[in-house]
């Protein structure tokens, strides 16, 4: 495939308010770039599906803006060739086949048919192309919700809750399909409830919270912040606890036997080790420290 | 690969045939007249129905070619059909959702009213055609084994020509209601409840004001050579010329699609 841009997507400022009294996005403000997957992360309820709708124009912001390359949505030329976007997995006709709900889009984005057969049996519903959606499990659904998003071969993918459903087969093929977009030049942006979903997919992250943004940049200025939480294991660890709490760690005996060291990166905890002869039987990063900084900073753990 | 509103109705054509309920609602539709045409033909037949139309007359109505003319005309009655078909279209979409991957496809919004309104257009006069060519077959196989006037070419051609234009600006309208009531239940009720219980009341009450709405501009549209006295339609004693009907539902069209165009389909869709 040959080498794409795909557009930069962009929030400026974005809000909107449905009625007077919820505001669902709240001067929200980001940047997702060409060649990256891009992780749009908050609890369920904190607005990343009306930011999506914002900027699929399906939502119209009470203020601020929502754009592809500096565009609204709707004034796009071509919009399914810039942008494909999967909202949720119920917008078919039950009664529909899921070759026809393809075809249907395929004469509205002008396309030859031929598109649809290509796309169901790339995503794995060439089987199933001639019944009726309501026969579809979740996971098949949010396969063809996929194939609704790429037809058009978009330079950008806007995706909710992508991996709703799907199996764990389905969901290592669409790690796998994601990323190779990015690196062919797409702009990726998935958004989830749960960044352990996301961590091994995405480059970059944003975090929103009640409608705000909490945090956005690479996921491994995120990761830095957690080798702050190191599990050590070692038979000396009464004397290599007190040596670390001079350093400034704070450490606190865990159920396990192992001590949990906060404030101290892993290889200034092994250094100190090294430097006391002090006996060392493990030394890691808290396996869960990114959820648990994740929860921490969308109030999850409340 | 441009032509936008071609590929648009190329999309609501797929939409409209690859689901069970307009194809229902067409069959229903051709049946019905069928039924009606036919039950005309019955009621009038000599030794049939022995008291019903020939109680006045010893004639046999069937040597009437008015009235072969107003069974033929029950064409019209299918255009109520393709108000449904129009309304199914329009609300169908917000039913299901399906409302969404049609804005992502179409972000202009209105573009996509016009073209189902294009769409719904055609469809009321492939209805009118399919309607009329069985009411015609079901005719001549109950007048079978009666002496009838004949059925002229000029009789069928004026009652194509009037229900292709009743069918055509039923099922835009159609369209157009369901643009402003996007709740399909809500769109369907309150469009029978006004063809059905609400226009006749008005008309009845307020005869001036009868030929200005929209089930009676249907008839004046419809009006262009058969006369509907021998189906006892209630028909007021003015009313528009063709070409009046024609431009009054256009404009009943045009204004819904207007104001669905700044209020409810300018909506959020969330």
């Amino acid at each position: 495939m040959a080498q794409l841009i795909g557009p930069t997507i962009r929030a400026e400022s974005l809000t909107k308010r449905f009625g007077r009294s919820v505001t669902a996005v709240s001067d929200l403000s980001f940047t997702v770039e060409p060649g990256r997957v891009t992780g749009f992360l908050g609890p369920n309820g904190s607005g990343k599906t009306t930011t999506l709708r914002c900027l699929l124009g399906l939502v119209r912001p009470t203020s601020g803006r929502a754009t592809i390359d500096g565009h609204a949505y709707a004034e796009l030329d071509d919009p399914m060739r810039a942008v494909g976007g999967a909202l949720e997995a119920s917008g078919f006709h039950p009664g529909r086949t899921g070759r026809n709900h393809l075809r249907v889009l395929a004469a509205a984005a002008g396309l030859p048919d031929a598109r649809a057969d290509e796309l169901l049996e790339f995503v794995g519903l060439a089987g199933a192309a001639r019944r009726r959606v309501a026969e579809y499990s979740l996971g098949m659904r949010q396969r063809l919700a996929l194939a609704t998003a790429l037809i058009g071969k978009p330079g950008a993918l806007l995706l909710d809750e992508p991996a709703n459903g799907l199996d764990p087969e389905g969901i290592a093929w669409l790690r796998t399909f994601l990323r190779a977009r990015a690196a062919e030049g797409a702009t990726v942006l998935v958004s989830s409830h749960a960044l352990a979903e996301v961590q091994q997919t995405v480059d970059d992250v944003i975090i929103i919270n009640k409608g705000q943004l909490v945090h956005s940049g690479p996921l491994s200025d995120l990761a830095a912040r957690h080798t702050a939480r190191v599990i050590v294991r070692s038979p000396d660890a009464d004397d290599l606890m007190a040596v670390l709490r001079d350093a400034g760690a704070n450490a606190e005996a865990r159920s396990d036997g192992s001590w949990l060291v906060v404030g101290l990166a892993p290889e200034q905890i092994g250094h100190a080790a090294a430097v006391g002869r002090y006996e060392l039987h493990q030394l890691s990063p808290e396996p869960d420290a990114l959820e648990r900084l994740f929860l921490d900073m969308t109030g999850g753990l409340e | 690969m441009r032509s936008g509103s071609g590929r648009l109705i190329l999309a609501e054509w797929r939409k409209t045939t690859t689901t069970k309920l307009p194809w229902v609602l067409t069959i229903i539709a051709v049946g019905y007249s069928a039924l009606q045409a036919v039950l005309l033909i019955l009621l009038a037949a000599p030794g049939l129905m022995s008291g019903f139309a020939n109680t006045q007359s010893t004639d046999n109505m069937l040597m009437s070619s008015d009235y072969l003319g107003a069974a033929l005309a029950q064409v019209g009655t299918a255009a109520t059909f393709t108000l449904l078909l129009g309304i199914v279209a329009m609300t169908g979409e917000y039913r299901h959702m399906t409302i969404t991957a049609t804005y992502l496809a179409s972000p202009r919004r209105s573009r996509v009213l016009i073209a189902k309104m294009a769409l719904y257009a055609l469809i009321g006069a492939a209805v009118a055609l399919v309607t009329l060519i069985v009411v015609t077959v079901a005719m001549l196989i109950a007048l079978l084994p009666f002496e009838h006037a004949p059925l002229t070419t000029d009789m069928w051609l004026s009652v194509l020509l009037g229900s292709v234009i009743g069918l055509v600006l039923f099922g835009v309208l159609g369209v157009s209601i369901g643009a402003l009531i996007p709740n399909q239940v809500a769109a369907i009720v309150t469009a029978l409840l006004w063809m059905l219980l609400l226009e006749p009341v008005l008309s009845l009450a307020f005869p001036k004001v009868g030929m200005w709405l929209p089930q009676q501009a249907l008839q004046a549209a419809m009006d262009v050579g058969v006369r509907s006295e021998f189906t006892g339609q209630f028909v007021a004693a003015d009313n528009l010329p063709v070409w009046g009907g024609i431009l009054l539902l256009l404009a009943y069209a045009a204004v819904f699609g207007a104001i669905a165009s700044r209020t409810t389909l300018s909506r959020d869709i969330t």
